[in-house]
């Protein structure tokens, strides 16, 4: 694992890469992807090395993300080829995170052998439960065996495994989720991250909702599961450190904490967004328009973005406070230039007043009442009352 | 011109009867506008007023017409249908010798079809009732003959049927109105009285000052004199309307028109004052009331937003609207802000959107409330314009409240509903009248604070929409009142307190605390709502915290995604009060006029 960060300020040592192909579109995602287009993907691997192509050096890096959609979507020579195009351009310094993200039933001896050649080191899979029911319900296409059999091969053979669990899906008890999580922990994953399922606009799970056919989830049921998960997870020894993360001592995910402490980020593919130099830019969503545009010669970017330094603050703040261990004041106003009282006034102490942050000696997180409504803190910070 | 070939008349009617579209008629057969210039309404040129397509301001014209081989000036004034503006109707009737009643001829005589004929009985004008609207397939023109007859009082052989819409009988009305209408009076030799009747403000001229000459005459250059102000200033441009502003040398006894003098702010011209020459003053002429406020409420800027701003605002809006008033107040809640005064609901929902349009700014309103009148047991006597103000009972002899005379006027089948109606509201039933065996006009005294709300709003439900009513103020009276005030987490909201009639309390206070539970959105933490009189807490609700509300993922794409979900929800917060970091949206201000009434 990476000991040593040689990031400051200015550098920028993690990768992203989106891989915008899935199988088929689950019903309740809203990602970037095109799901059952397999003839885009010797384009796609064009773009990428095209979009590559424009960074002037090859760079040295601590971290390397292959995430989706579904990476594993592509065939082992194909990802060969897009992990060789990766490796001419950047340099992984010795001990980096290289991680993809990986469909169960994808999880073969040959892609294993790819995987291996090719350095990766951590590797998250997209169980989701191990309740076949429940699965179905989710509209994914793999069964709790094909974990079981994807865990046999990667435990031994990768440094670290990850696993996604869903909870709070239509009419799912607190035993169903319980019985989750133990099966997920018998399988001796170094990480676990938890998502309460969530209805976004544009999904076949949101129209269910508004026809009446899909229902939410009780918030009390919810909050129930979701503190079983920090309870039961911290209980049997995985470190709670970010809202949703989990992970055994020494397993955090390295390069999602790049995000959440604001420092510099490539990235590249449809709808990746990166951060450089201050900059935000996030490429085509659509993957036809990236694609047509990147090999036409165009720029992959679609937008555009930059933080005012209050701005900027007022972010950093947020998604450190998303990290359980929390923000020390002192090296964030040193880090960001401002005070806090200048980043959002007394709401700092108000939350604290009502319990919902604590400050130990100038260190500031969000307590168990405040992580569970941590949402409607944010906008407290990010557009304070006097600002 | 002559002052017998001159006719001064306004136009007339309930809302929507077709007052502005009979004025495009008018000016399109006497040939002021031409056909390609002509549009509906031409007169509604407000950008509100052509928005909600009703007439604001009552607006004058002067046409030249053609009779027989005689030529004529006809002076006209539009006026307002609703409610809130039949203080322009009063001045406009003051300017002339005659009234062009109109009735719809499918709805027949409405309230206010009725109080503006009173209206014009009292000025002593002449009225020619006009039937509009007789295109209309379902028109019932001889059953309003009848209504005509009956309530007015007036012949079938003086009434006019026309179609302002189709063009149908318009040169018949015109006949009327030169041979119907008498010509002014006065003399052109007598010493200039003129009477200020309405003005409004030029950016780049000032004031433009309306006025109708009733002796004498006024010219370009000369010295004229407002006699109420005792202000004196030269003519700069004299004119009339027609409709836009038409410059001459003279206005003379019997004619209406326009003065520039180079008057830079309004409140410098009187409406009701009288103008003469500088150094031949005449007696000032009989003036109008000034309008009267019949609502107040506060007006703040929401959370973030600049009080100066809503004060610069404010004050260019004031120029234009001499009718609103505003002065600074504060509020524990709300922090500075404005009471402000308006002729109506329809005149502060109007001003309030001018004031969004026409700046950028997100205000937060109170609930709008009447004036009520105080004896304390010191003698002293107080108005109050705000419940905040009202002192504790034990200091108070006697507390009085705005009481209206309302007519209904109803067919026949919804006596029973408005009946209902005014009880629950503490009415006292005057008079029944029948306008006809299908049409009843039922008048009540009701305090004016159960009438200004929602009273019509009421009174159309209950009768399909046949309904209509009209009010005037009748005077102060005596009433069991108390304030109810609301506190939320236990703090006293003072922008959140009403005055209520003592039997009602409870109810009410109910009511209010259920409204404001559903729109205060859940906190992190439980917000409790109460309803109190003095110490004695009469309702009480909880707005639950929230429970659960967390979002799981939030990785590099997703960041800027979520920074700006969140920084929109704050933005939507911004149009809101934090009352000890209890979010208060505008919509909860408006809460407490929950009646609870369907409870009665
Ligand atoms: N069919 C028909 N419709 C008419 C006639 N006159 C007016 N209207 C319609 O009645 C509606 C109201 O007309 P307006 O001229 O704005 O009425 P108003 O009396 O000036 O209204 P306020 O100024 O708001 O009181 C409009 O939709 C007109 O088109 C008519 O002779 N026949
Ligand atoms: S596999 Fe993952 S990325 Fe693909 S559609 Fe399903 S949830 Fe979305
Ligand atoms: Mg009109």
């Amino acid at each position: 694992m990476l000991n040593v960060m040689h990031s400051n300020a200015t550098e920028t040592r993690s990768v992203y890469v989106h891989v915008p192909f899935c199988a088929h579109r689950c019903p309740y995602c809203n990602f970037t992807l095109i799901a059952g287009r397999p003839d885009l993907h010797e384009a796609y691997l064009d773009a990428i090395e095209l979009e590559l192509s424009r960074l002037p050096d090859v760079l040295e890096i601590d971290t390397l993300f292959f995430g989706g959609g579904t990476p594993t979507e592509l065939n082992c020579q194909q990802l060969d080829r897009l992990f060789s195009i990766f490796q001419k351009k950047f340099q992984l310094i010795d001990g980096a995170e290289f991680s993809i993200e990986a469909n169960p039933k994808d999880i073969t001896s040959g892609l294993l052998e790819v995987i291996k050649r090719h350095g990766v080191n951590r590797v998250s899979l997209g169980a989701q439960s191990f309740d076949n029911q429940k699965l179905k319900v989710l509209g994914r296409d793999h069964q709790a065996i094909h974990i079981h059999q994807a865990m046999e091969l990667l435990v031994p053979k990768v440094d670290s495994v990850s696993l996604d669990l869903i909870f709070g899906t239509h009419g799912e008890s607190l035993e169903t989720w319980h019985a989750d999580l133990n099966q997920a922990i018998d399988l001796k994953p170094q990480h676990l991250s938890t998502y309460g399922l969530t209805y976004e606009k544009g999904t076949a799970y949101w129209k269910s909702l508004q026809s009446g056919a899909l229902e939410l989830t009780d918030e009390e049921v919810e909050r129930n599961m979701y503190e079983h998960a920090i309870d039961h997870l911290t209980g049997v020894g995985f470190e709670h450190y970010e809202v949703s993360n989990f992970a055994r001592p020494g397993f955090r995910c390295v390069h999602n904490q790049i995000y959440w402490t604001g420092k510099a980020f490539h990235a590249f593919g449809p709808g990746a967004a990166r951060f450089v130099n201050g900059v935000r830019e996030v490429n085509h969503r659509s993957t036809t328009k990236y694609l047509n545009d990147v090999l036409a010669g165009k720029s992959a970017v679609g937008e555009r973005e930059e933080l005012s330094p209050i701005d900027r603050a007022r972010e950093r703040l947020v998604f450190g406070l998303r990290r359980l261990e929390g923000v020390c004041i002192e090296t964030l106003e040193e880090e960001v230039g401002f005070t806090v009282s200048e980043i959002c006034g007394n709401e700092i102490d108000q939350l604290e007043s009502r319990g919902l942050l604590q400050n130990q000696a100038g260190h500031i997180k969000l307590t168990r009442s405040g992580l569970l409504v941590s949402d409607s803190i944010w906008p407290r910070i990010l557009v304070p009352n006097d600002g | 011109m002559n002052l017998k070939n001159i006719r001064n008349f306004c136009i007339i009617a309930h809302i929507d009867h077709g007052k502005s579209t009979l004025a495009d008629r008018l000016l399109e057969y006497t040939g002021t506008v031409t056909k390609r210039e002509m549009k509906e309404q031409l007169l509604d040129d407000m950008e509100l007023e052509r928005e909600r397509g009703i007439t604001i301001k009552a607006r004058t014209v002067s046409m030249q017409y053609k009779h027989g081989n005689e030529s004529y000036e006809l002076n006209l004034i539009d006026t307002p249908g609703h409610v809130d503006f039949q203080y322009e109707v009063s001045r406009s009737l003051a300017c002339g010798e005659g009234a062009l009643l109109l009735v719809d001829a499918f709805q027949g005589i409405e309230a206010q079809t009725v109080a503006n004929a009173y209206n014009a009985m009292d000025q002593e004008l002449h009225i020619i009732p006009v039937i509009n609207k007789i295109d209309l397939t379902h028109a019932r023109v001889d059953e309003i003959v009848e209504e005509i007859e009956q309530t007015l009082m007036m012949g079938e052989d003086e009434i006019q049927k026309v179609s302002a819409k189709a063009g149908l009988g318009i040169d018949e009305l015109l006949d009327a109105v030169i041979g119907a209408i008498p010509p002014p009076e006065g003399d052109v030799d007598e010493p200039l009285q003129a009477m200020v009747f309405d003005s409004h403000y030029d950016e780049y001229r000032g004031v433009i000052t309306y006025v109708r000459v009733m002796n004498g005459t006024i010219k370009k250059g000369q010295k004229i004199r407002f006699i109420g102000t005792e202000s004196n200033h030269e003519v700069l441009e004299l004119g009339q309307f027609a409709p836009q502003q038409r410059p001459c040398d003279e206005l003379h006894a019997g004619q209406v028109g326009y003065l520039i003098c180079n008057i830079k702010s309004l409140e410098l011209v009187n409406i009701g004052d009288t103008v003469s020459t500088a150094n031949n003053s005449a007696e000032p002429l009989e003036g109008y009331q000034p309008p009267k406020r019949m609502v107040y409420c506060g007006l703040y800027p929401s959370d973030g937003q600049d009080f100066k701003e809503l004060r610069d605002a404010l004050e260019r809006l004031a120029i234009n609207d001499p009718s609103f008033e505003f002065e600074p107040e504060t509020s524990d809640a709300l922090g500075f802000g404005f009471r402000c005064g308006f002729l109506g609901l329809l005149h502060m929902e109007i001003v309030q959107q001018r004031l969004e349009q026409e700046s950028d700014i997100d205000l937060v309103q109170t609930a709008p409330n009447v004036t009520y009148e105080l004896t304390l047991r010191n003698g002293e006597t107080k108005e109050i314009h705000r419940p905040q103000e009202v002192p504790d009972s034990g200091d108070i002899e006697e507390f009085r409240q705005p009481i209206v005379k309302v007519n209904f006027v109803v067919p026949a089948d919804y006596i029973g509903a408005v009946m209902k109606l005014c009880q629950d509201r503490r009415g006292v039933q005057k008079a029944t009248e029948y306008l006809s065996p299908t049409r009843t006009m039922i008048t009540y005294e009701l305090p004016l604070a159960e009438v200004i709300y929602d009273l019509h709003d009421k009174l159309k439900s209950a009768t399909r929409g046949y309904g209509t009513m009209d009010y005037e103020v009748i005077g102060y009276f005596p009433a069991d009142l108390v304030r109810m005030d609301i506190l939320v987490n236990g703090k006293k909201v003072d922008a959140l307190s009403v005055i209520c009639d003592r039997n009602d309390a409870d109810r009410r206070g109910r009511a209010v605390c259920k409204k404001l539970k559903e729109e205060i959105d859940r906190h992190m933490f439980e917000v409790a709502v109460q309803a109190a009189i003095g110490s004695r807490v009469i309702a009480r609700e909880t707005v639950r915290a929230l429970r659960k509300n967390v979002t799981a993922k939030c990785y590099g794409g997703d960041i800027s995604r979520k920074r700006k979900l969140w920084a929109k929800q704050r933005e939507g917060k911004k149009r809101m009060k934090s009352i000890g970091s209890v979010d208060i949206p505008q919509k909860a201000f408006m809460a407490v006029l929950d009646t609870g009434a369907e409870k009665r």
